[in-house]
């Protein structure tokens, strides 16, 4: 009955090295905190892929994906294969820019929004401000990246690492559970994750003790030092109509996506300015 | 060339039909059974099991989804002749249902809520059959499946369930395999030393029983962990490789 549990990963089952032909164009994707493993991930990105090159009438299987949710071994890939194009946090995006040349391509569009806020997340009545939790526990997929939390998130205001007594976890749902149970005294969230509190069924409620201000959310860049102009448009073309293709629109849909857009640069300009003046 | 059958002396040896049987065994019992219309015999299990034993025997992938396609077909029609109590009828009604989509994302997406819904049927109903195989799969579900809030995947589920089936039925070498499994996907070095015990287990428990036909493709299952093992702890501060010293 082994295989009756490939049911759970359908879709998701190949590894990237079966994708690509050999002189194909390899895509690091960067997924930090996430609780995706590499082979599932690529196997998702695989489709999404094939999709793309025939949008973009590139010969199938011109791309193949790379995927991690480590942070370290994205900047390893990232530096060891020097691809074209990757997909990235903003925080990876905000580290890495200036040492690989790389620049946005495209944004996704969520719910109407290019954008988004991260929270801070507590038992009710227990905290009224962040300045309560100093030195309490925070969890959250979000703390695989500290640097992004503590300089864009809290715009610099508090070190994470100093303030709180950090609780990295890959699932966002563990984290909350231990919220609940009143194991962690705070967990950060992002717009996705707050958007899903509803459907838990949590033993107390919870209220939010932080809000950031809206930090637009990272979707495809592009390294501008190996890449022409022509071959970031045409990228880029082809990821925003991905989701008004057939097959692409049901990828989309999975993926909460409803397009790509492109990207005004002026939207990170204040996130590459605090990434640069923060702690 | 098949022996004379009809569908209730089929269904009267039903459980001699399994991974040991023959492929042409099976297959001419699936003849019998497309046939009948005894509804006795539809709103058993038994026509769904055949197709996914088949299905799972099957390498071109066209057959192989058309089978499972059969053996869903097979379990719905079980469920609209009464055999909603019966817990084998949801089990491989997932279980086919997984089979049949697996190779198709959007496809398979779509169907993770109802795989869930009839596996936990399965579970409450029948939670024995295949050796604790409604928790041994719906373990699986839980930790391959996208994670909240994307999806049901569930890592504390996965392994509340994956530990229970190696409680309860230790005897699957599956079980210990997937248990394995989800402790690896802790990403915690210190429950390396239980990921080698359970995969070691399952190992042997597959290597000294006699389990016919699904004997390879779990052994390829084994290999395949087993080498995950090997690339992902050489990234690791505490190599595997150390762990099993």
């Amino acid at each position: 009955m082994r295989k009756t549990c490939f049911i759970i990963i359908a879709c998701l089952l190949s590894p990237f090295s079966a994708n690509g032909t050999p002189d194909s164009e390899m895509i690091v994707v960067c997924y930090p905190g996430g609780s995706v493993n590499a082979k599932d991930a690529n196997g998702a990105m695989s489709s999404m892929l094939r999709v793309v090159e025939r949008i973009g009438h590139w010969q199938e299987n011109s791309f193949n994906s790379l995927f991690t949710a480590k942070t370290d071994e994205c900047r390893k890939q990232i530096a060891q294969n020097n691809p074209k194009f990757a997909i990235t946090s903003l925080g990876i995006f905000l580290e890495l820019r200036a040492k690989h040349n790389l620049i946005p391509v495209v944004q996704p569009l969520i719910k109407g929004r290019t954008s988004e806020r991260y929270r801070v997340m507590a038992r009710k009545d227990k905290y009224k401000s962040l300045d309560e939790l100093k030195g309490k526990t925070l969890g959250g997929t979000v703390l695989e990246e500290p640097a992004f939390v503590g300089k864009i998130v809290f715009a610099g205001k508090y070190d994470p690492a100093s303030f709180f007594v950090l609780k990295p976890s890959n699932q966002a749902i563990r984290a909350l559970r231990s919220l609940d149970k009143g194991e962690l005294d705070a967990v950060i969230v992002n717009e996705q994750q707050f958007g899903g509190l509803a459907s838990l069924h949590m033993e107390t409620p919870f209220e939010v003790v932080f809000a950031s201000e809206e930090i637009p959310l990272m979707g495809a860049v592009a390294n501008s030092a190996v890449t022409t102009q022509e071959e970031r448009a045409r990228f880029g073309k082809a990821l925003e109509e991905m989701c008004s293709d057939t097959e692409g629109k049901k990828l989309c849909d999975l993926f909460g996506l409803e397009s790509f857009i492109t990207v005004d640069s002026a939207v990170f300009e204040p996130m590459i300015k605090l990434w640069a003046e923060g702690k | 060339m098949c022996p004379k059958q009809n569908a209730a002396s089929l269904a009267a040896k039903q459980s001699q039909l399994g991974s040991l049987s023959g492929t042409n065994t099976l297959a001419c019992a699936l003849t019998v059974l497309r046939e009948t219309h005894d509804p006795a015999v539809l709103r058993t299990s038994l026509g769904s099991r055949l197709c996914l034993l088949l299905a799972e025997r099957e390498a071109n992938q066209e057959r192989r989804e058309k089978l499972a396609a059969e053996g869903v077909g097979f379990a719905e029609t079980a469920l609209a002749q009464g055999g909603d109590s019966d817990g084998a009828v949801h089990y491989y009604l997932a279980t086919n249902l997984g089979l049949a989509v697996r190779e198709h994302i959007t496809l398979a997406m779509e169907s993770l809520g109802r795989l869930e819904h009839e596996m936990k049927r399965a579970l409450a109903l029948s939670p024995g059959i295949d050796d604790g195989g409604p928790m041994r799969v719906l373990g699986m579900l839980y930790l391959k499946a996208p994670a909240w809030p994307n999806g049901i995947g569930d890592s504390d589920k996965a392994l509340e369930l994956l530990e229970k089936a190696v409680k309860e039925y230790p005897g699957h070498p599956l079980n210990h395999l997937f248990y394995a499994q989800a402790l690896w996907d802790e990403d915690d070095d210190a429950v390396l030393a239980q990921v080698k015990a359970e995969f070691s287990l399952g190992e042997k428990l597959l290597a000294e029983g006699n389990w016919g036909y699904s004997k390879e493709p779990w052994q390829k299952e084994f290999d395949e962990f087993q080498q995950e093992m090997g690339e992902a702890g050489s990234a690791r501060q505490q190599p595997f490789a150390q762990a099993l010293k």
